[in-house]
């Protein structure tokens, strides 16, 4: 049970100032430590300015410089009621010598750490810079000087009483059990806020406020001993939004449709797949996945040009200059875009890693592949593309971090596919179906080139006129990319649209990083099913 | 101690300094902080503190050329107070990487406000008698100065090497290479019903370690061929990277032109690498017995015992092949760990030659049983015992089959069976009447390293693999001995024509 009110005075602390939880950070700004100021303190700049400067004089070329004042509340609830904030200062600089990048990065904000780190940076990259040569052309963005922005929220979570929010969150639990079949298995919240400066050696200096919420809620569902099956509620994924993510949305409502369809879905008659192919429906869930997994890695300059490929791998994309503008990637009916400007959007900013602000792009224009995913130093390996559609040659805004003490990296933007004129949803869409099968929440296993996945899910329907008429057990659907996309028959409208948050790893060392995608409902030809716990 | 408080205030920056010459923190700074964030608690009850740091050395590289090389390195300290009355503020509440007093004492004042917030987990104790006063752990090293003094410029040397050796057959390479180096210390005054001498068995004494990984992929520029080679230790001198090189660059130039078989059962050789990847689903099932003695989606678990109102888990009973074992020396120079008190003295073994012994413990369970005063984990690190036949023995006895290199993208399908599936990567060949014959494009597997080591017909000699994955709490090395194995009757149940 949570604390009441009465032991809490008798423990002799103000409701008050518990919701403030003092800030422990420091930082050193000459004289002796004083407790972090906001972002937009000019001594932040200062400090630096200071990392620029020492790299300059190290000798080079480009020097950004990134420093972080993170902050993490996170609440999991259910079984044991756990709070763990953290707070951390991180400060990372990168320099650029005669085409070779050198980092340093750690946690100490001072003027001294300033120093040492630019030069450290650029010692790395000068060692490398000894052996054959290497060209690095950053592709041009304005400067930006003294600008700073934040992401709207509408409650700032770091502000809410934590007991509020432990009380909420146990009232999910409670509303849950009145019905003894069901339970809620994960309850878990996380809040972060990032305050970040940038700086760089011509001149650019911006600061952000970004917030990042997350939250999960698992309902388990036993219609009889020893039957458990457990899906997530809908509507917490990740996004750049504050406690509105739970407040701003009608959660009770959603939990109680989600049971009656986890009600329904038990109530159906259960089949063994059968293998063959089969006319499908996603819901907007999988069809996000499915373009995540396949055009959304695929699309990333550097995986495409072989720079992952001792990680996570290559694309099957792996010829950009020959293949934008005229390879078919697709059905015409799509069309997919990025951007990190949506509101909410979990990769939203207002400029990225460095200091570019990033713009909308089309990636694929009605099934025509039509650009990659860039940072400035990727987006130059296309320039002769650019400049041939007479466009600017720039970088789409690729670039993250995961803190001040990691390097950018190219990640993946918040992507959307463009949804289907008229306005169907995702139940249209089945009873549009004469036979074949209804997916919802499809998991995804891809190969190393973006090309080949395994698809796998609990809910699996088999469809006959236009009906769910059982579900089925033991499906799994093996598909290759282009021939998923260029099988699509019919997307649904902006009604069934949805908005996914998703977790990406990427690099070495990995980095942890977020975006959003959202897609329409979609319904594809001739999709191969198999009985995918099957040995050959 | 306030006098060295003051002396800090004293001299601004002076504890930031002292961290940024420092790669690592020392016995000394750690105990130091650990006192300091001690001495702020106020208002009773009981604190528990961990502070860890790291520092690494990066080196990236792509298509032939160094990407990005980097040194980064941060602390982290966690503070856990417990003030009002069996209430916790969580597990390590309250987590940051700033070091001076008076963020110190700040945190420990928000780790104090957040207790009256928590809830007491539990330990599940009640009544125990006192325990043992627990050593150090005492195992084989896991230090090297190879490793943490592995210079900026020798890095760059290495990895320069290895790129011309690669450019010089007119391939393409990435790969990357890190030296880590790392400390931790806790140190805590919580359930002192349980303490008995300096540490409790959770505690973690001044522990420091270092760790190295290095991997190549070695690609032609028209795809058609991709090789890899990669090791992991905690010590540099133990990696080849000539010998990876070379190792990548032979796979990369075999696996060109690969030809599509049908999918089906076959024989196979798998390189120790394909071993490791394989059976980490099992390994990773080792870990709890709570799950193997109740009905559950453990592969463990037996069935109820009507007649003792029980259920059994397949302890004792023989589940793989007899050749087969599955063990951890604490004093193998090959396989240590960095670990607490609490980890078991001696040799662990949870599979002896086919027979399943011991499944790990989860701590509430190790204080309920407390058997031989220890904790019994799963395999951090392990060594998988083999034969003597070599891969090329193998080869020669094998009227047809495939030679893996290694696997990717591993996903568990069932976990009763371990039903598994993923996909062979970097290197696939057949292998006609003893001999290799040709590359072969890239399968999906569907199968169960249970079923797997059910099926063995020859082993190798174990040789350390490729495991970069560290501790998920100490981030320290978790080395595994690994063997070839050949075996029959693997499925594979669907082409991938992906390199």
């Amino acid at each position: 049970m949570g604390i009441t009110r009465r032991e809490l005075l008798k423990a002799g602390v103000g409701a008050v100032a518990l919701a403030a939880v003092p800030r422990p950070v420091l930082a050193y700004f000459g004289r002796g430590p004083e407790p972090v100021p906001p972002i937009r303190d000019p001594r932040i700049k200062e400090l630096a300015f200071r990392a620029v400067e020492a790299a300059r004089s190290a000798g080079a070329s480009y020097v950004d410089v990134r420093l972080t004042h993170d902050r993490a509340r996170s609440f999991s609830l259910a079984s044991l009621t756990n709070i763990g904030d953290t707070e951390e200062l991180t400060v990372g600089v990168r320099a650029l010598v005669d085409g070779y990048w050198g980092f340093a990065g750690g946690s100490v904000w001072s003027p001294e750490e300033m120093v040492r780190l630019g030069r450290e940076a650029v010692r790395h990259a000068r060692i490398h810079a000894l052996g054959p040569a290497r060209a690095v052309e950053l592709a041009p963005r304005p400067v930006v000087t003294d600008a700073h922005w934040q992401t709207p929220v509408e409650i700032d979570p770091f502000e809410v009483s934590p007991f509020e929010i432990v009380d909420y969150l146990k009232g999910l639990e409670y509303f849950v059990a009145r019905d003894p079949q069901f339970s809620l298995g994960h309850n878990l919240t996380r809040f972060e806020l990032r305050e970040e400066a940038f700086a760089c050696s011509d001149g650019s200096y911006l600061t952000q406020r970004l917030y990042s919420t997350e939250g999960l809620a698992t309902l388990s569902y036993t219609p009889e001993p020893g039957q458990q099956i457990r899906w997530s509620v809908e509507g917490l994924d990740r996004a750049s939004v504050g406690w509105e993510l739970y407040k701003g949305q009608p959660l009770r409502d959603r939990i109680e449709r989600l049971m009656e369809e986890m009600r329904e879905h038990w109530k159906l008659p259960v089949k063994p797949v059968d293998v063959g192919r089969y006319a499908v429906v996603f819901d907007a869930r999988s069809v996000a996945g499915l373009i995540d997994a396949t055009l959304g890695s695929a699309t990333e300059l550097d995986r495409a040009l072989g720079y992952e490929a001792n990680a996570d791998g290559t694309s099957y994309l792996n010829d950009p200059l020959a293949m934008l503008g005229s390879f078919e990637v697709a059905h015409p009916a799509l069309t997919l875009t990025g951007n990190r400007s949506e509101p909410g959007g979990a990769a939203t900013v207002r400029w990225d890693a460095e200091g570019v602000e990033p713009d909308e792009f089309t990636i694929v224009r009605d099934g025509v592949l039509t650009d990659f995913q860039t940072t400035r130093e990727s987006a130059g390996w296309l320039a002769e593309y650019y400049r041939g559609r007479g466009q600017p040659v720039r970088s789409h805004g690729c670039a993250v971090a995961e803190s001040g003490n990691h390097a950018p990296l190219q990640r993946r933007p918040n992507l959307v596919v463009s949804p289907g004129k008229e306005s169907l949803d995702f139940d249209d869409l089945v009873e549009g179906i004469e036979e074949g099968l209804a997916i919802k929440g499809l998991q995804i296993e891809m190969d190393f080139q973006g090309l080949n996945g395994l698809g796998l899910g609990e809910r699996v329907y088999e469809v006959k006129r236009g009906k769910p008429v059982a579900r089925i057990i033991g499906a799994g659907l093996l598909f290759r990319a282009p021939e998923l996309w260029k099988g699509l028959t019919a997307l649904g409208g902006p009604g069934s649209t949805r908005r996914y948050g998703l977790e990406t790893r990427k690099g070495q060392p990995t980095q942890v990083g977020y975006h959003s995608v959202t897609a329409p409902a979609a319904a594809f030809e001739q999709v191969t099913v198999i009985d995918v716990l099957r040995k050959a | 101690m306030r006098t060295e408080r003051e002396s800090r205030r004293a001299r601004p920056g002076a504890a930031a300094e002292g961290m940024a010459d420092r790669r690592v923190l020392s016995r000394e700074e750690c105990e130091s902080i650990l006192e300091r964030a001690h001495g702020f608690a106020r208002g009773g009850g009981e604190t528990r503190v961990v502070v860890t740091s790291w520092w690494q050395g990066e080196l990236r590289w792509g298509r032939n050329r160094v990407s990005l090389s980097s040194d980064r390195r941060d602390i982290v300290l966690g503070i856990e107070r417990k003030v009002v009355d069996g209430r916790p503020s969580g597990t390590l509440n309250v987590t940051t990487n700033q070091l001076d007093d008076g963020f110190i004492e700040a945190a420990v004042r928000a780790a104090e406000r957040k207790s009256l917030l928590g809830i007491d987990p539990g330990w599940g104790l009640g009544d125990y008698p006192p325990l043992p006063e627990y050593p150090p752990y005492v195992g084989a090293p896991v230090w090297s100065d190879a490793t943490f003094n592995l210079t900026t410029e020798a890095r760059g040397e290495v990895v320069r090497a290895m790129i011309a050796a690669v450019e010089a057959e007119g391939l393409l390479s990435a790969g990357y290479l890190e030296v880590r180096g790392a400390s931790a210390m806790s140190k805590g005054t919580e359930a002192p019903e349980l303490r008995q001498g300096e540490l409790a068995f959770w505690d973690l004494p001044y522990s420091v370690w270092t760790h190295a990984q290095l991997s190549i992929t070695v690609r032609d520029s028209t795809g058609g061929g991709s090789g890899w080679a990669a090791l992991a230790s905690y010590d540099w001198n133990r990696i080849d990277p000539e010998a990876l090189t070379e190792r990548a660059i032979q796979k990369c130039v075999a696996s060109r032109n690969p030809v599509a078989l049908e999918p089906g059962r076959y024989t196979v050789i798998l390189e120790p690498q394909a071993v490791a990847d394989l059976i980490q689903p099992l390994v990773d099932s080792l870990a709890s017995r709570e799950d193997a003695e109740r009905p559950s989606a453990s592969p463990w678990y037996l069935g109820p015992d009507e007649h003792l109102g029980l259920h059994r888990s397949k302890l004792g009973m023989k589940v793989v092949d007899s050749r087969i074992s599955i063990s951890h020396d604490p004093s193998d120079p090959s396989l240590g760990i960095v670990a607490a008190p609490m980890e078991t003295p001696g040799t662990v073994t949870w599979i002896d030659r086919g027979v399943l012994t011991n499944l790990g413990f989860g701590l509430s369970t190790d204080v309920k049983w407390l058997e031989g005063w220890h904790t019994l984990r799963g395999p951090l690190a392990y060594r998988m015992s083999g034969g003597d036949t070599t891969i090329e023995e193998m080869i020669a006895s094998t009227r047809r089959g495939l030679l893996v290199t290694r696997f990717s993208n591993i996903r568990k399908l069932d976990d009763v069976s371990l039903l598994c599936t993923g996909l062979t990567r970097d290197g696939l060949w057949l292998i006609e009447n003893g001999q290799i014959t040709k590359a072969v494009k890239n399968f999906r597997f569907t199968e169960s390293p249970l079923f797997v080591l059910n099926n063995v017909e020859q082993l190798g000699e174990p040789v350390p693999v490729f495991r970069p994955v560290l501790h998920p709490f100490l981030g320290g090395p978790m080395p595994a001995m690994v063997p070839a194995l050949k075996v029959r009757d693997f499925s594979f149940t669907s082409l991938v024509d992906a390199v």
